[in-house]
């Protein structure tokens, strides 16, 4: 309007200066306590002198017209308390209006009162946010308003009106201006700096995710470990050996061997249907229950329908365990089986090539409830051999998604069945991961082998 | 040979067909999983899972289908299996689960072979 070039440099020197402060402000740790409305005492003092210098600031800066600077005094104030509650609203508010009171001149009042003001109503829209963010259009629409009312009050509170009414009518739009685009630089600062605590905290959230899956997959190893037994005991006449590596994510396969009576040995090998903790769980309860049912119960058939029952009805969401339970007699040497729904353990007799399987006499443990076991009984003899494994030995996969299969088992079988059964589960990994190559595989891979000598 | 698991849905008055194509292993078991769960709190009774394009089924998969047919149970529902593939049939045979589940050689008798649900 009447405003020269030269003054308006003067206004956009001014905001430069906001600029900086805004960004230093926003940068701080004390304002992020802000932003969290979690203010100490000691923060409250320092933004409270920040905003009141920035506001004493915004007076001296101004530009003089008529006697009465054009200035962004009331900025300091209305960043603080709409940002920083009422409180430092205030504090900033009496700080900048203290100094121009004492400035004098005839809008001193006015000007003042305005100032103090313009805390107090930020803070009264801190409030009414309730911890949303206050919007850019919303902290602009503030400022602009505050100045209106900064323009009226200087109409009705500074004699005469007709001084008054000119002075108004000269600085009125700038003021609204100068003040709207302080504004606008605070809320755009701080928007930018709330976006980027919310990054970091999906970031922070999605490492937490990470580490907690981690802790997950150890715990699960842990507990599959716990549950494996710590040694097989030697067996007359028998060449016993057992290994379960577990994949990345466990699959709670397990195996046991459990003294039964004299000359009795009870032989397990099992697969837990899912991954991780739960699959490690159920592992524990399954061995748990079949330990106690094999000690119980002499018959086979008897142990399975019983453990069956009661891991039925710990059975939620589905799970299951494919189990096979043998007693091997040493004295008859023999081994009685039943098969509840696992992978046919593969039967070498001793000079022979052909394989038989020990198919499944009955369904997966834990699948359906009032099941019944059928049992069978072979001999093993001197040079018999019997390799019991879980899926992830047939299933491993190579690249080109083909299993190692069944095929591939029995033929790895023959070639090294003169070696001991560590010797021969050793190789049976051995072929298993040279198939795989490089692929990762899902699932635990599981052997036992039994030998007659 | 490489087949990511495909799962959809047809809904119809006789209940709802979900077919499954390629692997459901531990990693698309979920998704099968979050498809039936779905489909249960939706109110439906009678599903069909039709595995005529199903190469492989895990352990996984079988818990998923196993949890399922449990869920239908309590409401009085039922789920039952067409069309299984000569590998996934053995994968049923083997665990015992052909003697769990109602097993249809195809969708259409699978439809008919279920009657009255009840």
């Amino acid at each position: 309007m009447i405003l020269e070039i030269k003054d308006l440099l003067v206004l956009l020197q001014m905001i430069c200066v906001i600029i900086v402060a805004a960004y230093f402000i926003t940068r701080t740790g004390i304002f992020s306590e802000a932003l969290d409305r979690q203010l100490s005492f000691r923060s409250r003092v320092y933004l409270i002198l920040f905003f009141g210098i920035l506001s004493i600031y915004g007076t001296l800066s101004g530009v003089e017209v008529l006697g009465a600077p054009i200035n962004v005094r009331d900025l300091g104030p209305m960043v603080a308390g709409i940002f920083c509650g009422p409180v430092v609203g205030l504090g900033a508010g009496l700080i900048g209006g203290a100094f121009r009171m004492g400035l004098g001149g005839f809008t001193a009042f006015s000007c003042s009162i305005s100032t103090v003001l313009a805390g107090v109503l930020g803070g009264a829209i801190y409030y009414l946010q309730r911890g949303r963010p206050v919007t850019i259009r919303t902290a602009v629409g503030f400022a602009a308003g505050m100045e209106m009312l900064h323009m009226v009050l200087v109409l009705i509170l500074s004699q005469p009106f007709d001084q008054a009414w000119d002075l108004v009518s000269r600085v009125g739009l700038p003021m609204i201006f100068a003040n709207a685009v302080g504004m606008f630089v605070f809320a755009k600062l701080i928007t930018n700096l709330l976006a980027e605590r919310r990054t970091k905290a999906e970031r922070d959230s999605y490492h937490d995710e990470l580490q907690r899956k981690k802790a997950e997959l150890q715990i699960a190893a842990d507990i599959q470990q716990t549950f494996l037994p710590k040694s097989i005991p030697p067996l007359k006449g028998f060449d016993l050996f057992a290994v379960s590596c577990p994949a990345r994510e466990v699959g709670g396969d397990f195996y046991d061997a459990i003294r039964l009576r004299e000359d009795n040995t009870g032989l397990v090998i099992a697969d837990v249907s899912g991954k991780s903790v739960s699959a490690a769980m159920y592992m524990a309860l399954s061995r748990t229950i079949i330990r106690a049912m094999a000690s119980w119960h002499p018959e086979v058939s008897l142990a399975l329908a019983d453990a069956n029952t009661m891991i039925e009805e710990q059975s939620d969401s589905g799970m299951f365990v494919t189990l096979f339970y043998g007693v091997l007699d040493e004295k008859s040497r023999t081994l009685t089986y039943a098969n509840a729904g696992h992978n046919p353990p593969l039967m070498l007799r001793a000079g022979s090539s052909d394989f038989s399987r020990l198919m499944p006499t009955g369904v997966a443990l834990g699948a359906a409830s009032e099941q019944e076991y059928g049992e069978d009984r072979i001999d093993v003899l001197q040079g018999d051999l019997l390799v019991l494994y879980t899926d992830g030995v047939t299933e491993a996969i190579n690249a080109r998604n083909e299993e190692f299969g069944e095929a591939r088992l029995m033929e790895t079988i023959l070639m090294v069945r003169a070696l001991s059964s560590q010797e021969i589960i050793r190789e049976i990994r051995d072929a298993v991961r040279e198939h795989a190559e490089e692929e990762p595989q899902f699932d635990d891979i599981t052997l036992m082998v039994l030998k007659g000598v | 040979m490489t087949n990511p698991s495909g799962i959809s849905v047809h809904k119809s008055e006789d209940g709802a067909v979900v077919s499954v194509t390629g692997r459901i292993d531990a990693a698309s078991a979920s998704l099968l999983e979050t498809e039936l769960s779905g489909l249960i709190s939706g109110g439906e009774r009678a599903i069909i899972v039709d595995m005529g394009g199903l190469e492989y089924i895990s352990s996984s998969g079988l818990r998923v289908l196993l949890a399922a047919k449990k869920n239908l149970k309590k409401s009085g529902g039922d789920l039952s299996i067409a069309a299984l593939t000569p590998f996934v049939r053995e994968v049923f045979e083997i665990s015992g689960f052909l003697r769990i589940f109602p097993v249809y050689p195809s969708v259409e008798e699978a439809v008919k072979g279920k009657g009255p649900v009840g």
